[in-house]
């Protein structure tokens, strides 16, 4: 890195085109003065001046000079440059060239349009991988906007991509553009700022409507970005509040915690703050002390939340007791930094969740793992191309791509015999012992027996109905 | 798994998508400097010969003018010069922004690390916008720039050009298309010296289609125009092809059937030229032929892709999704939903990239992964036992009794004692 910066600093410093347009406006300034005096040698004859023939002459040289600096002073830049190339080059070194062209099979090659065929790698037309899906590659970017709460170029974005379908329709290709059915254009009058909770089907409504129309995703996350404004920068949990009361029945399915965690953070809030604001509270008339709006909140809000928090309830309300000597009591620390931060982040999942989408953008997500992978993939593509040998497991990865625990969401299975993973035609199968083998291992394991034994311990068992069937 | 899941960050083989973001600026200062020195080659020579133009014998006044003219050449170089410096100038500090972008990386520990993920962001940002531009959503991709701040890390003039230039000669749509090659004539004239370099064929390819439609008319006066230009511009270089192929084309008629001139007279060769001028381009600027965003993404897919993300038994599976083989184009719901219990959502498994990791292979493991101390239900579900543990007392479930979390609410409940211990190797 540093040979680049150092390089970058000789082509700003000095390896520019400042000192040719220096050498220029000298040249332009002797001819300009030579010009003058010949002017005014044509005025005056008389006067003391060379005559023309000779200025000009004279001229030659100097001019003739001025191109070589010229020459000299873009020979720095060039240097300054090649300076650079060569810096870029190390910096790169065993990854330019035949690196990037491995990859570009790699990747490509990996994308295999269809499935099964054509996979082998390197065989990455432009007519295959990634390029043959552009319809859902697009649809994914869209979400992507939305999620990221880019309205407006998710809306342009929409508006170009239906453009161009137009008019590629016109050209008679035909491509898979259903995506953008669900989503809405400026003259679908979204409304993206209204509240919402005349939906209609906001309610109440446990899983959403059979069919999403148009607009769906687009409303549910302007409506995200609204609640999650009012959280961050305006430490207004009202509209949060509304929502997870709104929601309450999924939130709990999923086990969730955002609805106590609001009402603590509320609870908190009312409890510290030297002047309730009445109008920011639907729960007491103003005029009560701190301690007192809480212990009314906490009297309507946090029933509900028994038995499943009943001890974080009673820490809070036995904070009660120490007012207003809180700062001294052993429950202080419930009361520091009401972390706005941390409830914003817990709000984001489950409402994402509640969206069935995870809480992090997956094309973000996707990407990273793409570049922690490449390497790997990178090298064996190149291994490939060397000894001329092609990759037949289209289903599957030829090599282990690293990938730290965060990326990883499932429990993975890799039968302990055969080597192979877990999938829906050689599913996981649990012994009477509890070892688990794939199926098609203990098939080939049990053939012709009637009882056999387990490869792991001493357990026999009949084959006949051995393995169970276990979802990992 | 072998050791993957360190977390250390190795910048370089991190950067392995990020070399045509600092090879970019620097080839577009090649083109600069090659520009300042064309016409510089030019003003020396217009000045060194009306210099010497003057002889002793000229009058003042002719002098005066040679003079004026002179200067007036020297003053237009000086305007050029300028503009590309103002050029240059706006290069180094994209490279300097780029530099600084790279640098962020090497200073960031481990990819736990919070700037990490703002880091991957910006390169997600940058994955994106190239996609826009390549794709030629160019409002998008300017929108999407500004708005991220990202205007120097991305190359919208240089795509905006390519565009422009690719449109004009894929011609407007329609019937018959014609294209425009007057920018593309253009464009290979700036770049000459780098297209020789390269052995591009794309201006011999351009001249030959000139020549095509003057053939097309098939008047004798275009006929015979179409022979001089072929002279003048087909037989440049050894290539004898494009001039035998050009001489054959005059002995067939725009409707004959015989191959290759059938090719040739079709307007589909814009198409093909179109093509072609893409790949010059990018090859000559030292891009990628596809979006890095496709490279990633592809990498990435298969990377994360386990066989369950694909399931029918995958209690993650987003909840909706286009179902498969059905002409319905709005997205329905499952009328259940699957339970997400308290794991993140794996985005392979989300509405955002399961249909489109459907077709890529999936990732390749040697040794299982699995929750601390696996339990399996009465059901056949694994769950790790603190997890699952945890989860039911979350969903309320009483002491001694268990419930499969995915079920939700709704589900089986089983005493405890009915959860066994699964030996996964």
């Amino acid at each position: 890195m540093d040979a680049l910066l150092t390089a970058h600093t000789t082509l700003t410093a000095h390896a520019n085109l400042s000192t040719t347009l220096t050498t220029v406006d000298s040249l332009i300034n002797l001819l300009q003065q030579t010009r003058d005096s010949l002017a005014a040698a044509a005025d005056q004859p008389s006067t003391n001046t060379l005559p023309p023939p000779l200025q000009i002459a004279k001229l030659k040289a100097p001019v003739k000079q001025a191109f070589e600096k010229v020459e000299k002073d873009l020979k720095e830049v060039n240097k300054g440059l090649n300076g650079y190339q060569k810096a870029l080059k190390e910096k790169f070194k065993g990854k330019d060239g035949a690196g990037m062209g491995g990859l570009e099979g790699g990747g490509e090659g990996l994308g295999g349009g269809s499935v099964g065929t054509g996979m082998g790698a390197g065989g990455g037309s432009a007519g295959g991988g990634l390029a043959g899906q552009k319809g859902l590659v697009e649809r994914a970017i869209a979400m992507h906007l939305l999620r990221e709460g880019q309205f407006d170029v998710a809306s342009t974005f929409i508006k170009e991509v239906s453009a161009q379908a137009e008019s590629r329709d016109l050209d008679g290709m035909e491509e898979d553009r259903s995506w953008l059915e669900d989503f809405a254009t400026e003259t679908d009058d979204v409304d993206m700022n209204g509240e919402h909770s005349d939906d209609g089907y906001e309610d109440g409504e446990l899983y959403g409507p059979e069919v999403i129309e148009r607009g769906y995703l687009q409303r549910k996350f302007a409506e995200m970005y609204r609640i999650l404004d009012a959280l961050r920068n305006q430490h207004n949990l009202a509209p949060a509040i509304h929502w997870a009361n709104t929601h309450s029945a999924e939130l709990g399915a999923r086990a969730s915690d955002l609805e106590f965690e609001l009402a603590r953070l509320r609870f908190v809030e009312l409890y510290t703050s030297p002047n309730p604001d009445p109008q920011n509270s639907d729960y007491l008339d103003s005029g009560f002390e701190a301690p007192i709006s809480a212990l009314h909140y906490a009297r309507t809000t946090f029933p509900r939340f028994h038995p499943r928090y009943t001890r974080e309830i009673s820490a809070l309300l036995g904070a009660l007791a120490f007012s207003p000597g809180l700062s001294e009591s052993p429950y202080r620390a419930m009361f520091e930094q009401p972390s706005w931060e941390t409830v914003a982040n817990l709000f984001t999942t489950s409402y994402t969740t509640l969206l069935s989408l995870p809480s992090q953008p997956p094309l973000l997500t996707t990407t990273n793992a793409g570049t922690l992978a490449l390497p790997s993939l990178t090298k064996f593509t190149q291994i490939l191309t060397k000894t001329r040998s092609s990759w037949t497991t289209s289903h599957e990865l030829p090599v282990e791509t690293p990938l730290p625990a965060s990326m990883i969401f499932h429990n993975i299975f890799v039968c302990p015999v055969s080597k192979e993973q877990g999938t829906e035609e050689n599913w996981p199968v649990m012994l009477p012992c509890g070892h688990v083998l794939a199926k098609e291992s203990l098939e080939a394991h049990a053939r012709g027996k009637g009882r056999c034994k387990c490869p792991y311990c001493p357990v026999e068992f009949r084959v006949e109905g051995g393995g169970k069937r276990v979802f990992i | 798994m072998a050791e993957l899941t360190s977390t250390k960050l190795d910048p370089d083989s991190h950067l392995l998508l990020d070399q045509p973001l600092l090879r970019l600026p620097h080839e577009l200062l090649r083109k600069n400097l090659k520009s300042a020195q064309r016409h510089i080659e030019i003003a020396n020579k217009g000045i060194t010969t009306s210099i010497q133009s003057l002889t002793p014998h000229s009058t003042p006044a002719d002098t005066l003018a040679a003079l004026d003219a002179t200067l007036l050449k020297a003053q237009t170089l000086k305007r050029k010069l300028e503009a590309l410096h103002a050029e240059e100038a706006s290069l180094h500090r994209q490279q300097k922004a780029r530099i600084n972008h790279i640098q962020e990386l090497h200073e960031i520990p481990t990819i736990a690390d919070v700037k990490y993920d703002l880091w991957s962001q910006t390169r997600l940002d940058r994955l994106l916008v190239d996609y826009l531009l390549r794709q030629n959503y160019l409002a998008s991709a300017r929108q999407l720039a500004e708005a991220k701040g990202i205007v120097d890390l991305v190359d919208i003039p240089v795509f905006e050009d390519c565009g422009r230039i690719e449109a004009s000669l894929r011609g407007s749509h329609g019937e018959i298309s014609s294209g425009d090659m007057r920018e593309a004539l253009a464009w290979c004239a700036e770049n000459k010296q780098a297209l020789k370099k390269i052995g591009s064929t794309l201006e011999l390819e351009l001249r030959l289609q000139q020549f095509i439609e003057l053939a097309r008319t098939g008047e004798m006066g275009k006929l015979m125009e179409a022979i001089v230009h072929a002279r003048k511009h087909l037989v440049a270089g050894q290539d004898t092809e494009f001039g035998l192929r050009a001489g054959g084309l005059l002995a067939h008629a725009p409707d004959t059937m015989v191959e290759p001139y059938r090719t040739m007279y079709s307007s589909a060769r814009y198409l093909h030229l179109a093509a072609l001028f893409l790949r010059t381009h990018h090859t000559l600027f030292a891009l990628p032929a596809h979006p890095l965003l496709h490279t990633a993404l592809s990498a990435g897919l298969s990377a994360l892709k386990t066989p369950t993300c694909h399931s029918a038994h995958n209690p993650h599976r987003g909840n909706f999704s286009h179902p498969r083989n059905t002409t319905s184009t709005s997205i329905s719901r499952q009328s259940v939903p699957p339970l997400l219990t308290d794991t993140p959502v794996c985005p392979i498994c989300s509405t955002e990239l399961n249909e489109l990791a459907r077709g890529v292979p999936y990732a390749h493991h040697t040794k299982s992964y699995m929750e601390e101390d696996p339990v399996v239900l009465p059901n056949g579900r694994v769950f790790g036992r603190e997890r699952l543990r945890g989860l039911n007392v979350k969903l309320g479930v009483p002491e001694l009794r268990v419930r499969d979390p995915t079920d939700g609410l709704g589900g089986t409940e089983w005493a405890w004692a009915e959860v066994r211990k699964v030996f996964i190797l």
